[in-house]
């Protein structure tokens, strides 16, 4: 991983100097360079050679200001000299004594007590082994259970040198979760991703168990082609080679997407026949919904008896025999059957009870009309993810496997719709953490967009209390988020300061210019303002210090490119869409035979069957497809449904603890 | 209206400045361009030679100790050549210095000078006039140093010309002709910025010291220095006298004794008019001094040992901050 230490005595760049008035100290120190020297803002270098001068300590640090100036005592000066002639102050014979002089904040010091002040001494490039040991990264490199993830590149004065995140501060348990924040376009927040996710696959130690990644595709196809392989430069390969990941695409890759409205075209960009074989559809129902439905609730609906009734449903009606109290015995278990649930209600209250009465059950008749609209509005707003009837696919909880990626492209989904899908997913994955039967130990949840869903103002919404539950709590779980936004200073302060891992791309002046980003220098602030894509600046427990790193291009096909290879594929009509999904399941289904036995029949019931065929993956798909069809195709019986109850989140406040 | 500006309005030429160049001795000079001394407007578009070497060097000396009123002086002496680039940047090619003690051994007491003997290698020796007048004593110590700083210079531009390319030029801080073998070298310079020694008189003098700037007078021979070597020379004004003292911006150049001298005069003139940038600030006569050689000067400081520095006006500790 890291390169021995060259036998070759390195020759010196600086030389530390100590004044009155700008003294070194036990976290900084100056020190000045030949006019042309190659080392810059975020570069590391090493004091000390042995000397009589610097004893035997020897500091670490990386350069955080840069001062160049003359012996000009004044501009005017200069003015005179060239008689006011800015095209001839070239022509002056002799160049100016100029000094380049530098300030860097101190990373290591070894020994570390007692800690004193940087002494004189020589300045040198810091070298493979004196970044790590700068890092702090040989604890975690060296050990017996080395627990390094590589993240990129440190590249100064003509060296680079990896750099290496710990996967205990990465994933947990010491610390965890990493934040992303940058200018959009131009910040490579998810190709930054992208590649970490491919080298937390290619280094995630074993002794650490099995690992796997959640990613929401919340915007256009930046997702979708995981799969695919990209353009790789020989510079980046070799960037690949030097970090010791392979640059190849994810191997193992599972995507998710709901249906479109017509409850058989994917309502995803990858639909190019040949990948959209791959996709899976995502289609929830009532019961999997009716679990998270404070999501479906704004600010202003949630009060207590709109919670009571909400229970009241849960607990005494979904799923079970129940009796209205007007004659009618109901079993909700679709949004159909809720639909009618509700209407035999308030008939029983108009007709029944003659209006004389405005509550059923304590309950009061404004507040079960707002629960039912929302509640039957989701099934609307949402169709093709949540279906009026029918059952669910999902994603394979309790069997997820080492190594891969969920990815579950909302994109095109109603904001409703993506807060219910994050929500529930997250949910499940907090769940099945807990009880250990995910079928990995730790997950990683990749949330772009923070600024949308966990907004530093703005009300608590449901997922902003769930991205602060897993930020809080989530590192002893081994759920991870990953989150990336544009404003990390617009961003919930608790989500973006429990990220043990810090990320920023190129930045925008504005934002640099908020409270957060004061401990920075100008210098670091102008280098983060005009960063180029791929280089990238980390925060890290280890670090005491931000460092600069480059990462190679992700070796995936980006989103735009891949709708371009792939051009997502038109709609097709309901019976073509039919044959195409049943010939997935089954080559030998005939699509004439299909379009013969659906030919004539209720489009809601051959989506059922159809959903029913995709759940039970039939030996013969076609045979079971026209069996399911043949009757009315009862849903999952609900009886035997085990409701765990998600544990409540705690509410938000300035206090977390 | 004051009595000056009402002359200024009748014709006199505006000025400043107060105490000038103490005055030196002087042969006086035979001109060898022309039949009386003119003002010659310097050429168009400097020629730059494309190596120069540029020698300088400094002198310090304090008192570090009392035989009864006598002072024992502790002198550092050094000088250095540098050389242009072609980038204009200067890289030192040769640097000499000499840490001494000066004192008037003889009439120390036999313990006090074995101990000086013993410790100080190097001692420079005081005449014993001098002993018991301190005034004197120093102004002898002064002139001991100058002088050291002298040879030390000599030594030095005599090894540079040896040592200087086909076509590199060495330009020294001085008088050119303190050596021989220097003043005769066909691309040696001095600049000269004190004037205490006039070498002209007359309508001669004037022209030479109202020379208007960008301009230089006739050349003429001098005989002079340490070595009575006979050069050429001629002043060159750099910057306007008008609104200063006659003295402002006005340089006095060295070359060899030789004709070609007389037909590189205005050549060589422009290119040192082309030296005036940068500003060799914040030396006190920056007018006159070439930032090169300035910057050998303060190559030479920093070299110098610190507790030679110059002496804080105020003797009570000072913060930096």
């Amino acid at each position: 991983m890291i390169a021995p230490r060259s036998d070759q005595t390195a020759a010196p760049i600086g030389r530390v100097v100590a004044t009155e008035l700008r003294p070194s100290t036990p976290h900084q120190f100056h020190f000045w360079t030949a006019t042309e020297t190659s080392i810059g803002i975020g570069a590391i270098v090493k004091v000390g050679d042995g000397s009589q001068e610097s004893g035997d300590r020897v500091v670490y640090g990386v350069v955080t200001e840069g001062f160049a100036y003359s012996d000009l005592a004044t501009p005017l000066h200069d003015v005179v000299g060239a008689e006011g002639d800015p095209a001839r102050a070239t022509d002056a014979p002799t160049a100016r004594h100029q000094i380049r002089y530098w300030t860097a904040a101190v990373l290591r010091q070894t020994p570390e007590e007692p800690l004193q002040p940087v002494p004189l001494g020589q300045v040198f490039v810091a070298d493979d082994a004196d970044v790590a040991q700068a890092l702090r990264m040989d604890a975690f490199l060296y050990s017996a259970t080395p627990t390094a993830i590589p993240v990129g590149l440190y590249t100064a004065a003509g060296r680079d040198a990896p750099v290496y995140l710990d996967a205990d501060f990465l994933l947990g348990p010491e610390a965890a979760h990493l934040n992303i924040s940058g200018m959009s376009g131009l910040a490579t927040k998810t190709s930054a991703v992208e590649f970490l996710l491919a080298s937390i696959f290619a280094h995630f130690p074993s002794h650490k168990g099995r690992v796997a990644a959640v990613c929401f595709n919340v915007k256009g196809p930046d997702l979708c082609f995981l799969d695919q392989p990209g353009d790789l430069t020989e510079e980046d390969r070799r960037r690949y080679a030097r970090l010791g990941v392979p640059a190849e695409p994810f191997r193992n890759v599972r995507l998710f997407a709901p249906l479109k409205a017509d409850g058989v075209n994917l309502n995803t960009l990858r639909t190019h026949p040949d990948l959209v074989d791959d996709v899976e559809p995502l289609t929830w129902g009532l019961q999997e919904v009716v679990d998270f439905a404070e999501v479906l609730l704004n600010r202003d609906d949630i009060d207590a008896k709109a919670d009571a009734f909400i229970d009241f449903l849960r607990d005494r009606v979904l799923g079970r025999t129940f009796d209205d109290g007007f004659g009618t015995t109901h079993r909700v278990q679709t949004f159909a059957d809720l639909a009618g649930f509700f209407r035999s209600i308030f008939d029983g209250l108009e007709i029944i009870a003659g209006g004389r009465s405005d509550t059923w059950r304590t309950h009061h008749i404004a507040t079960m009309r707002k629960v039912r609209n929302r509640l039957l509005n989701i099934s609307t707003r949402c169709k093709g993810l949540v279906t009026d009837d029918g059952p669910s696919s999902d994603l394979p909880w309790k069997g997820f496997e080492d190594r891969t990626v969920y990815v579950i492209d909302i994109a095109n989904v109603d904001p409703l719709g993506q807060d219910l899908v994050f929500a529930r997913v997250v949910s499940k994955l907090r769940e099945q953490l807990e009880r250990r039967e995910l079928g990995v130990d730790a997950v990683v949840v990749f949330v772009d967009e923070l600024n949308k869903y966990a907004p530093g103002d703005g009300p608590d919404t449901y997922v902003k209390k769930m991205l602060l539950d897993i930020s809080e709590r989530g590192r002893y779980l081994g759920l991870v988020l990953f989150g990336a936004e544009q404003f990390r200073s617009q961003v919930h302060r608790r989500v973006v300061g429990n990220a043990g891992t810090q990320i920023f791309g190129r930045m925008d002046m504005d934002e640099l210019a908020t409270p957060g980003y004061q401990v920075l220098t100008p210098a670091t602030k102008s280098k983060l303002a005009t960063l180029p894509i791929g280089e990238l600046m980390v925060r890290h427990p280890h670090f005491t210090q931000p460092i600069f790193v480059r990462f190679p291009k992700p070796p995936v096909l980006r989103g735009r490119d891949g709708v371009e290879r792939f051009p997502p594929a038109a709609d097709v009509p309901f019976e073509e869409a039919v044959v195409r999904q049943l010939v997935r399941l089954d080559r030998r289904v005939r699509p004439n035979q299909v379009k013969d036995l659906i030919a004539d029949r209720e489009h809601d019931d051959v989506r059922r069957a159809l959903a029913a065929a995709r759940q039970k993956r039939p030996d013969d798909a076609f045979a079971y497809f026209r069996k399911v069809l043949g009757a009315r195709v009862e849903s999952e019986t609900q009886d035997a449904r085990e409701h765990h109850a998600v544990p409540p989140l705690n509410p938000i406040a300035d206090e977390p603890y | 209206m004051t009595w000056w500006q009402q002359l200024i309005r009748a014709g006199a030429v505006p000025g400043s400045g107060s105490k000038s160049d103490e005055p030196e001795a002087a042969d006086h000079a035979d001109l060898v361009e022309g039949t009386e001394l003119q003002a010659h407007p310097l050429a168009d578009g400097a020629q730059i030679p494309a190596t120069v070497s540029f020698l300088n060097g400094m002198e310090r000396w304090r008192i570090r100790a009392y035989d009864g009123v006598i002072p024992l002086v502790d002198a550092y002496i050094a000088a250095a050549v540098r050389r242009r680039d072609e980038r204009g940047v200067l890289h030192t090619t040769a640097v000499r210095s000499r840490a001494f003690a000066v004192a008037a051994v003889a009439s120390m007491p036999p313990t006090l000078r074995e101990s000086l003997e013993g410790a100080a290698g190097d001692i420079a020796p005081v005449d014993g006039e001098f002993v018991g007048q301190p005034a004197r004593y120093l102004e002898q110590v002064e002139s001991i140093v100058r002088r050291a700083r002298a040879h030390l210079e000599r030594e030095l531009a005599e090894a540079a010309t040896l040592d200087l390319g086909t076509d590199e030029w060495l330009v020294l801080d001085g008088r050119l002709s303190r050596s021989p073998s220097v003043a005769r070298h066909p691309r040696a310079l001095g600049v000269i910025k004190s004037h205490g020694a006039q070498f002209l008189e007359g309508r001669g003098l004037e022209r030479a010291l109202t020379l208007p700037a960008g301009h230089r007078t006739s050349v003429f021979a001098v005989r002079g220095g340490h070595t009575r070597t006979e050069t050429y020379s001629w002043y060159l004004r750099l910057w306007p006298w008008e609104g200063n003292d006659l003295l402002y911006g006005l340089l006095r150049v060295e070359a060899r004794a030789h004709a070609d001298t007389v037909a590189r005069a205005s050549e060589i003139s422009a290119w040192l008019w082309a030296e005036r940038a940068p500003l060799a600030t914040p030396a006190t006569r920056w007018d006159r001094l070439l930032y090169p050689l300035h910057q050998v000067a303060e190559y030479l400081k920093a070299l110098a040992p610190r507790e030679l520095h110059a002496q804080r006006a105020a003797r009570l500790p000072r913060t930096g901050t």
